[in-house]
């Protein structure tokens, strides 16, 4: 697998805001990388920097492991913020100045039109489309030329949730045909369902990255009651099994140490004279452990 | 750079205020035709005519059409602005173009909008003198041709003054007022309190309006009236003031050049989100 995008101790500050410090992440050929964080965590302005609207201040990054170039991102398909276009041209012009930059065929509008369904607006002026019509022509403008990768940002803002439902599935579609997507969100759920990849930022900062469902299982939640839960509150509050534990209503909820697992529970209680009534694996949901990085 | 100019050709076709602006241009010039042989015929002794035959037409026509430039500023202001409003020229560097060819696109049109304006004004002008003329020589009629070449070079330095405007305000309505301010009040107030010293003849507006100045009229008129008495060279100046000819045609390419140099400059360090 080659790595599509390379990002090194990357930095920059907007007067005195420090808006993304000593970033590092790489991406991997045919991953769908989320970068997730709520607003204000330097998802946009790491992505305007790959994308040649920003400079950085410091660091450096490397597509296909070459150094940046204007040409470079003709093989890039993006959507950063929201879409621009010339408001009194028509969909198929502003299209044609695209494939003009990209030196593609302009056979390609008629395609990428259809596929985000817009191809019976093609005359239309660009002023006159609704919000989620504007956000899908952005990413039909993303497509054109068949790039390899997409880097899109919060490409489903502002949309309803018919749009929403609409642009993503034009988005997983792209990722089941292999392209290499980055994608920047403050929707976890959306994170979750495109991405297998992720990257959290706050206030500029990497807190956590690796694949959704590593992030996701790195600590086992399980859900316990017994037949005296109180005793039980206590042995495993006392012991090592656990790193937290909480009540919730006739249940108990404990996070287990990293490495210890599910059985070694069910043997403790065992072992001290406590018989197990329920006992069941929780995946712990990236909202919880999303919120909890951010705190 | 095909590719620039198929760009920038899809942009400003389609763009109604060009069209207005360029219609404007055009029909200023030719309207000039019809209406300088009406307003000839109110003025008794002396006819305009005259202005109109070679070699004469060229000084005359350069002059009187010079301010119509402003009008090929303010497509390339609007233009120019619009990328910004828009937010297109952040898009167009998303999609590959980098920050120089951003720069490049408006040179072109810069380039195009002039050799527009200068062919229309070339055909103008061998039209009128070709109409008008009693005498008609190769010799006579190049001769002050050379003025269409300043006509260019005046046309590029409004037009790229504009850009300049446009790159630092970004604002339509605010560049538009601060380019005809600065053209017909601020520099020209500057030139009043600098009139004693010759630093005046080197402000940029100024400069740029010397490079097709008012014709020596009276000469034209003495030279119609005393027809037999051959034509004194030096009453052919041109330029009986200010810089001499050739340091003003100079001094404007000077300009230019800075004004390039400095959009490419604030074109890269520009913020476009």
């Amino acid at each position: 697998m080659s790595t599509i995008l390379k990002i090194h101790q990357l930095s920059k500050s907007y007067r005195t805001i420090k808006a993304i410090n000593k970033l590092d992440i790489a991406i991997q050929s045919g991953q769908s990388y989320g970068l997730l964080g709520p607003n204000g965590s330097g998802k946009t302005t790491t992505l305007s920097i790959i994308t040649g609207i920003l400079r950085q201040d410091s660091g450096s990054f490397l597509w296909f492991d070459k150094t940046p170039y204007a040409g470079q991102r003709k093989k890039i398909g993006s959507l950063i913020e929201s879409p621009h276009f010339y408001p009194y041209l028509s969909l198929e012009k502003n299209l044609r100045i695209i494939c003009r930059i990209k030196n593609s065929g302009c056979d390609d509008i008629e395609r990428v039109l259809t596929e985000t369904k817009l191809i019976h607006r093609k005359n239309s002026k660009f002023r006159t489309l609704s919000l989620g019509m504007k956000q899908r022509l952005g990413i039909a403008a993303a497509l054109l030329g068949d790039p390899e990768v997409l880097v899109l940002d919060e490409p489903t803002n502002g949309l309803d949730p018919e749009g929403i439902a609409e642009v993503r599935e034009t988005v997983m579609e792209q990722v089941k045909k292999g392209k290499t997507l980055i994608l920047a969100s403050h929707i976890l759920s959306e994170v979750e369902k495109i991405c297998d990849h992720v990257a959290i930022l706050k206030n500029g900062e990497l807190i956590a990255k690796g694949p959704v469902r590593e992030l996701l299982t790195d600590e086992e939640v399980v859900e316990i009651s017994c037949s005296d839960n109180e005793r039980l509150f206590d042995i495993l509050k006392k012991g090592e099994i656990v790193k937290e534990i909480s009540r919730e209503n006739s249940i108990m909820i404990a996070t287990l140490h990293k490495g210890r697992t599910i059985g070694e529970i069910n043997r403790h209680a065992f072992e001290n004279d406590l018989v197990i009534e329920h006992l069941v694996s929780r995946r712990r949901s990236l909202e919880s452990q999303f919120l909890e990085l951010v705190k | 750079m095909k590719k620039l100019i198929q760009i920038e050709l899809i942009k400003i076709l389609n763009y109604i205020p060009f069209r207005i602006l360029l219609g404007l241009y055009v029909l200023a010039i030719i309207l000039g035709l019809v209406i300088y042989p009406l307003v000839d015929k109110q003025v008794p002794m002396i006819s305009l005519t005259d202005l109109f035959r070679f070699p004469d037409v060229w000084p005359f026509l350069t002059w009187v059409t010079e301010p119509y430039n402003i009008l090929l500023a303010l497509i390339v202001i609007m233009i120019t602005t619009n990328e910004f409003s828009n937010h297109t020229f952040k898009n167009q560097i998303i999609f590959g173009l980098s920050r120089k060819e951003l720069i490049s696109q408006k040179l072109l049109l810069i380039l195009m909008l002039a050799l527009l304006a200068t062919l229309l004004l070339t055909a103008t002008s061998v039209l009128l003198g070709i109409s008008y003329s009693y005498k008609l020589t190769f010799r006579i009629a190049l001769e002050n041709s050379w003025m269409v070449a300043s006509y260019f070079l005046s046309s590029l330095a409004y037009m790229s003054f504009g850009l300049l405007f446009a790159l630092l305000i970004k604002n339509t309505a605010l560049t538009i007022l601060g380019f005809i301010g600065f053209r017909t009040f601020i520099e020209p107030v500057l030139f009043l309190v600098f009139r004693e010293r010759e630093i005046r003849w080197f402000f940029p507006m100024r400069a740029n309006t010397r490079l097709t100045p008012l014709p020596n009229l009276i000469e034209i008129f003495q030279r119609k009236l005393d027809s037999d008495q051959p034509v004194d060279e030096a009453s052919l100046e041109i330029l009986p003031r200010g810089l001499p000819l050739w340091t003003n045609i100079l001094l404007v390419a000077a300009y230019i050049a800075t004004v390039v140099f400095l959009a490419y400059k604030i074109m890269d360090r520009k913020r476009l989100t």
